[in-house]
């Protein structure tokens, strides 16, 4: 098990640094005009440019830039903002809406978890009912209908019928998470009852649940201690995926809302090829990406003793 | 040594003849007559397709049959927001332009982008998910590169390409198809694998059958429902990611309508006139519903275990 994550945290740090590498060269071939503010792009002369450009050493050979990246990568330095909020360290503009997201990320996908799941419990306890094929269609609509038509659906209904306020507010910020995080969740929701049926139903059809019914084990006892138990485990793999969709959701959600997180800043600073920030933005999103990924695999392996990833093969 | 020579005569492959398969087991089992008459008992699911079907083509008819061309429309801020009446059939934006003919042409950028990089993300997923199975070697470096690049949420990929290389129609459906691949790739291999050394497999093998048709006649219809889904899926997960980047401003060029286009323009009115997000919203509905729908019944009856 030790093994096993040393080796797998090695592998995701290696993924990481891969991708952080390609984003930054990728950054480097724009043209070097996009280093400064759009006003000392019309002050500056040519060789003022060039003097500024030495300087900050961006006309080094690629190589050394990178080794030098990667220094400041360690003291967790991702340069300053040109543009987006001129002069600026890019870690500082980011911490604060860094903190806004998460929050909201965390929130819905706790929300998600536990009402995706219950659904899909239900679902399972009325299979081929009414129920059940409720949250069929609901399951079908969420995963047919684009996110921004059912955001927008959303925000008509919340606003209409429940008249919760339509943008984002920092003086009011309970009243006004709420739409945002409905938003952020109605995809997840629906992934964990998608699966939680399935993993259900399938368990439900095994030998092992036989047996308990012809014990006189009451149904409430063998939904509870085996079924569930059972289903959670691969319903645990799909936590990382969600995490992406959620991460992908917060970009649409949180402009759409007019949240002052790394969603619009990330949209924002790629407007402004400000590349500084860009960069700042991608490397932190990979790295939740793929912490996520890391961390869905370790717990699995925690609630399902069976699983031995280590010894891929010996255990078939 | 002349006995040894008649031995080596006496053994030779055959070569494949559909009258000599037909001779020694005949069977009328049509694979794909087998799939449509599975896919026509499900009544549901040819009216979804017809829908879909209708409104694909009316789409292009739609277009054609407006009182306004997309190419002439001009604003002019004494109709803005005029509600939908015989005039104007969906009504106008907030520039005074008429909405029908501006909603059926996102239309259909939508449908041309999504089934360009739904056949895409098919040949290029089906091709390298078969390499990635049957080639032993190529499975760590494939399973690393998928690793990569599924880790991180495509949208993040595909803010960068369009920092990196522009806005287009042709950008957009190729970085699609880039980043598409993968998991079509990934459920090909997996099952290509399951499939590669079952019994008959080994001996057709063994029969000196070459490896692509056993591929293509022993292994693909096995791929071919799950290659339906998966499609199905593709298609609705294009529009939304269409949509998405659009609405964020970079998707599309601003020049293009399409749909993430419409709803940021309207994002602001929608609240007020209704009918600025009701009359897009239903129609890419219509077809991303009915399209999931057909494709799932369609995967079921693809499916050659279902066909006893």
């Amino acid at each position: 098990m030790a093994k096993y994550t040393v080796k797998r945290l090695l592998q995701s740090v290696l993924t990481v640094l891969i991708i952080v590498t390609v984003v930054f060269l990728l950054l480097r071939m724009l043209p070097t005009d996009y280093y400064f503010t759009e006003e000392e792009l019309i002050k500056l002369s040519e060789e003022e440019k060039q003097d500024r450009l030495m300087a900050a050493g961006l006309t080094d050979p690629i190589l050394v830039q990178l080794g030098r990246f990667y220094g400041e990568l360690v003291r967790l330095d991702l340069g300053t903002s040109s543009r987006v909020q001129a002069g600026l360290e890019v870690t500082e503009i980011m911490t604060s809406r860094f903190a806004v997201s998460m929050k909201m990320g965390l929130i819905s996908m706790g929300v998600s978890l536990v009402i995706g799941i219950a659904m899909g419990i239900i679902q399972t306890l009325h299979k081929d009912k009414f129920f059940d094929h409720l949250g069929t269609v609901y399951i079908i609509f969420v995963n047919a209908v684009p996110a921004l038509v059912s955001y927008s659906l959303i925000l008509v209904f919340g606003t209409r019928i429940f008249k919760l306020p339509s943008l984002y507010s920092t003086n009011d910020v309970a009243r006004t998470s709420v739409l945002p995080i409905v938003c952020l969740s109605i995809g997840s929701i629906a992934y964990y009852a998608l699966w939680t049926r399935r993993y259900m139903v399938d368990e439900l059809n095994k030998d092992y649940i036989r047996l308990a019914r012809i014990k006189g084990m009451s149904s409430k006892d063998i939904m509870v201690k085996h079924v569930l138990k059972n289903a959670f485990v691969p319903l645990i793999a799909y936590v990382p995926a969600s995490l992406l969709l959620t991460i992908g959701g917060s970009l649409l959600v949180e402009r759409f809302f007019s949240i002052p997180g790394m969603g619009p800043l990330l949209t924002d600073a790629i407007g402004r090829y400000d590349a500084s920030v860009v960069q700042g933005c991608v490397i932190v999103y990979a790295g939740l990406g793929i912490i996520g990924v890391f961390l869905g695999d370790i717990m699995m392996m925690i609630f399902d003793p069976r699983i031995k990833l280590t010894g891929r093969g010996e255990t078939r | 040594m002349k006995a040894h020579k008649k031995e080596d005569e006496m053994f030779r492959f055959a070569e494949y003849s559909a009258e000599a398969a037909e001779r020694v087991g005949y069977s009328n089992y049509s694979y794909w007559r087998s799939v449509f008459r599975n896919f026509l008992k499900k009544k549901s699911a040819v009216v979804m397709s017809v829908i879909f079907i209708l409104i694909v083509v009316f789409s292009f008819v739609a277009t054609a049959i407006g009182r306004y061309d997309y190419a002439e429309l001009k604003s002019s801020m004494l109709e803005a927001f005029t509600s939908p009446n015989g005039e104007y059939w969906f009504g106008t934006d907030n520039l005074g332009r008429d909405y029908w003919c501006q909603v059926w042409y996102a239309a259909q950028v939508s449908i041309k982008l999504a089934l360009l990089v739904a056949v895409g993300e098919c040949v290029v997923g089906i091709i390298i998910g078969c390499i990635w199975g049957y080639v032993r070697q190529a499975d760590r470096i494939l399973t690393e590169i998928y690793n990569i690049i599924g880790n991180v949420p495509t949208i993040i990929y595909m803010t960068l390409i369009a920092l990196m290389v522009g806005q287009s129609f042709l950008i957009m459906a190729v970085s699609l198809i880039a980043f598409g691949w993968l998991g079509m790739a990934r459920n090909v291999r997996n099952l290509v694998m399951m499939y590669r050394d079952r019994e008959y497999n080994l001996a057709s093998r063994c029969l000196g059958t070459p490896i692509w048709r056993v591929l293509v006649k022993n292994i693909f219809p096995y791929l071919i429902s799950m290659i339906i889904l998966r499609l199905a899926l593709s298609i609705p997960s294009t529009i939304a990611t269409e949509t998405t980047l659009s609405y964020l401003g970079l998707g599309l060029d601003v020049n293009t309508p399409s749909l993430g286009l419409l709803l940021r323009n309207a994002r602001s009115f929608f609240l007020q006139y209704p009918y600025l997000l009701v009359c897009p919203a239903v129609i890419v509905s219509l077809i991303t519903i009915t399209f999931y729908l057909v494709g799932n019944a369609f995967s079921d009856a693809a499916d050659p275990r279902n066909h006893v």
